[in-house]
């Protein structure tokens, strides 16, 4: 593959856009209520499932679906609620964790109802692929066809995905902003800083956490529905925690408690993320292709590094911030 | 009595740290709460503030029960406190820390600021206007955009102060304000103290600087091991044997020779 073919690119800003909803998502919860939550993918997981399951075996509208897999991603966080905001710091991270893994594991586990290890494709029984995003490809058609109208050349599918998927993380950014200067966002950041404070100061502190919990859910459930039009098909697999830990990486890399770096951080990502594919080049072509494969994961560890060690506060972040203690 | 507490007990383990505490502060007062250490002051003052739930007693508070009810619903009743160690929220301006302690913010609901944003900006100016006034009151209108985690020890505790008087408390629970910071802030402090009764909010203050108990305080209960083992004015406690005992030890009786 070449290095500056556009439709590559374009899939990566798909995906990019993906991810800083993704990450969105778990701003709300990190940045703003500093509830560090490891299991941000069970959330993405649990709506992208549940949608699929009601498309193929329910024969619901996918619209219907879509908002029943936020319910339900919205239930999930509760049932995390319970022993999670117990917690503190650290204890909270294991329990999501655990949290992340578990919704993971059914879904590898109860093939009757989740298509077990193969995935989204097994949903309708043996011999039979299941398909579960054709409503959202017909949509999806259509916009492309209309946007090739209006603009007088040929669009590609994943041009009308990014722009739309960039379309709602702005929305969504603009949303999130006006909360987090309201009122609202200062006890959220209080909550944050130092519950104990927060609640000498009258806050209900287990509320806001609440809060914070269920909207990242929501945002979550988001993401995970657009990650699953986008590929199509998916599994368990697809839901590892590594995911987690990319929303982590966005949010540092933009810079911490920016709201604004996340767009930026979710392009870096997924620029030496994905970028690295194409290092196909001299002298790295002297590599075979299955030890340059092993090198990019190298490789991206080692810019991600490289860039902590050079820039702390990530690109946006404001150092002095970042040097005082909680 | 603005506040009563009777038979208040809390347990850590096998260790009684409050075992039967009870008095009372007046409205308007400066009650003084002092003892050795280990006396179970902070304890007593995290039982009332709701931040540990008591195993027995009563906490009356404007002749309501509060004993048991969650920090968050005792600041909001009237009642706040200031940590011994101050809290105040680092990363956020020292702007941030005093706007958060007003009271009745619309905007703090979810939502708010995106279905009655023309409610929750007035609101907001005059929440800020005021936070304004008192960083003006408490000398740090200079710092107000600075991040609070660059301030002092005893800026800290003025800013927590601050905030905790932008609700407009009834009383205040002040744990060793006196504590650890520089002479001058500590006069500062104390001329606040003294300025809030004048303003008829009731303050109830840990504090181990005898000097400054004595001369601030209308009154004074002393506490040992969990208990109060006096009460009285700042006179009155100073001759009393118990007091003396607790703090310098029983003297050893005479070998008969």
């Amino acid at each position: 593959m070449d290095f500056l073919n556009p439709a590559f690119w374009t899939f990566v800003a798909v995906i990019a856009g993906i991810y800083a909803i993704m990450a969105l998502g778990l701003y709300v919860q990190f940045s703003l209520a500093g509830l560090p939550n490891f299991g941000h993918v069970a959330f993405m997981a649990t709506a992208a499932y549940v949608m699929a399951i009601l498309v193929v075996r329910y024969h619901v509208p996918l619209a219907v679906a879509s908002i029943g897999a936020i319910v339900a991603a919205v239930i999930v966080g509760l049932l995390l609620a319970g022993p999670a905001l117990r917690l503190r710091a650290d204890y909270l991270a294991i329990a999501t964790i655990a949290g992340g893994e578990i919704v993971r594991y059914l879904a590898m586990n109860l093939p009757e109802l989740t298509g077990g290890p193969i995935g989204s494709m097994g949903l309708a029984g043996p011999g039979n692929i299941a398909m579960y995003n054709q409503d959202w490809l017909a949509l999806l058609n259509r916009l492309t066809a209309v946007l090739s109208e209006a603009s007088g050349r040929a669009v590609s599918r994943d041009f009308t995905m990014a722009l739309l998927v960039w379309t709602l993380a702005g929305l969504l950014m603009l949303v999130f902003r006006r909360m987090e200067r309201s009122p609202w966002g200062r006890v959220m950041k209080a909550v944050r800083e130092d519950e104990t404070a927060a609640a000498a100061a009258g806050k209900n502190v287990f509320s806001f956490k609440l809060q914070a919990l269920i909207l990242g859910a929501i945002v979550g459930a988001i993401s995970g529905l657009l990650l699953a039009w986008q590929i199509g098909i998916f599994s368990p697999e697809d839901f590892q925690p590594t995911l987690t830990f990319y929303a982590y990486l966005i949010l540092i890399l933009g810079g911490l408690n920016r709201l604004w770096a996340i767009p930026v951080g979710a392009v870096l990502f997924s620029v030496l993320f994905s970028g690295t594919r194409l290092l196909n080049f001299f002298p790295l072509s002297l590599i075979d292709s299955g030890n340059r494969a092993f090198l990019r994961l190298f490789l991206v560890g080692f810019l991600l590094v490289l860039f902590m060690a050079l820039r702390p506060q990530g690109l946006l972040g404001n150092r002095k911030e970042l040097l005082l203690e909680k | 009595m603005l506040l009563e507490i009777r038979n208040l007990g809390k347990s850590f383990g096998g260790v009684a740290a409050v075992d039967g505490a009870s008095f009372g502060v007046a409205e308007g007062s400066i009650t003084a709460l002092i003892g050795p250490n280990g006396a179970g002051k902070t304890t007593v003052f995290n039982l009332v503030s709701g931040f540990i739930r008591p195993d027995r007693g009563t906490v009356r508070f404007e002749g309501r029960d509060i004993a048991g009810a969650r920090g968050d619903a005792v600041a909001r009743a009237g009642l706040v406190r200031a940590f011994q160690a101050p809290r105040v929220l680092t990363r956020m301006s020292v702007l941030e820390n005093v706007m958060l302690g007003a009271k009745d913010q619309p905007g703090e609901r979810f939502g708010m600021s995106l279905l009655a944003p023309a409610r929750v900006a007035r609101r907001e100016r005059d929440v800020q206007a005021r936070a304004h006034e008192m960083l003006a009151l408490i000398r740090l209108d200079h710092l107000a955009d600075d991040y609070a985690g660059t301030l002092s020890g005893g800026q800290r505790k003025l800013l927590e102060l601050g905030r905790a008087l932008m609700s407009e408390p009834r009383m205040i629970l002040l744990d060793e304000p006196m504590a650890g910071i520089a002479p001058v802030l500590g006069q500062q402090l104390l001329q606040h103290v003294q300025d809030l009764r004048a303003r008829h909010t009731t303050v109830c203050v840990i504090e181990h600087d005898m000097d400054v108990v004595m001369s601030i305080s209308d009154r004074v209960i002393v506490m040992d091991e969990g208990r109060v083992i006096a009460e009285g004015t700042p006179d009155e406690v100073q001759r009393d044997e118990r007091v003396i005992e607790a703090y310098l030890g029983r003297r050893a009786p005479m070998e008969a020779k």
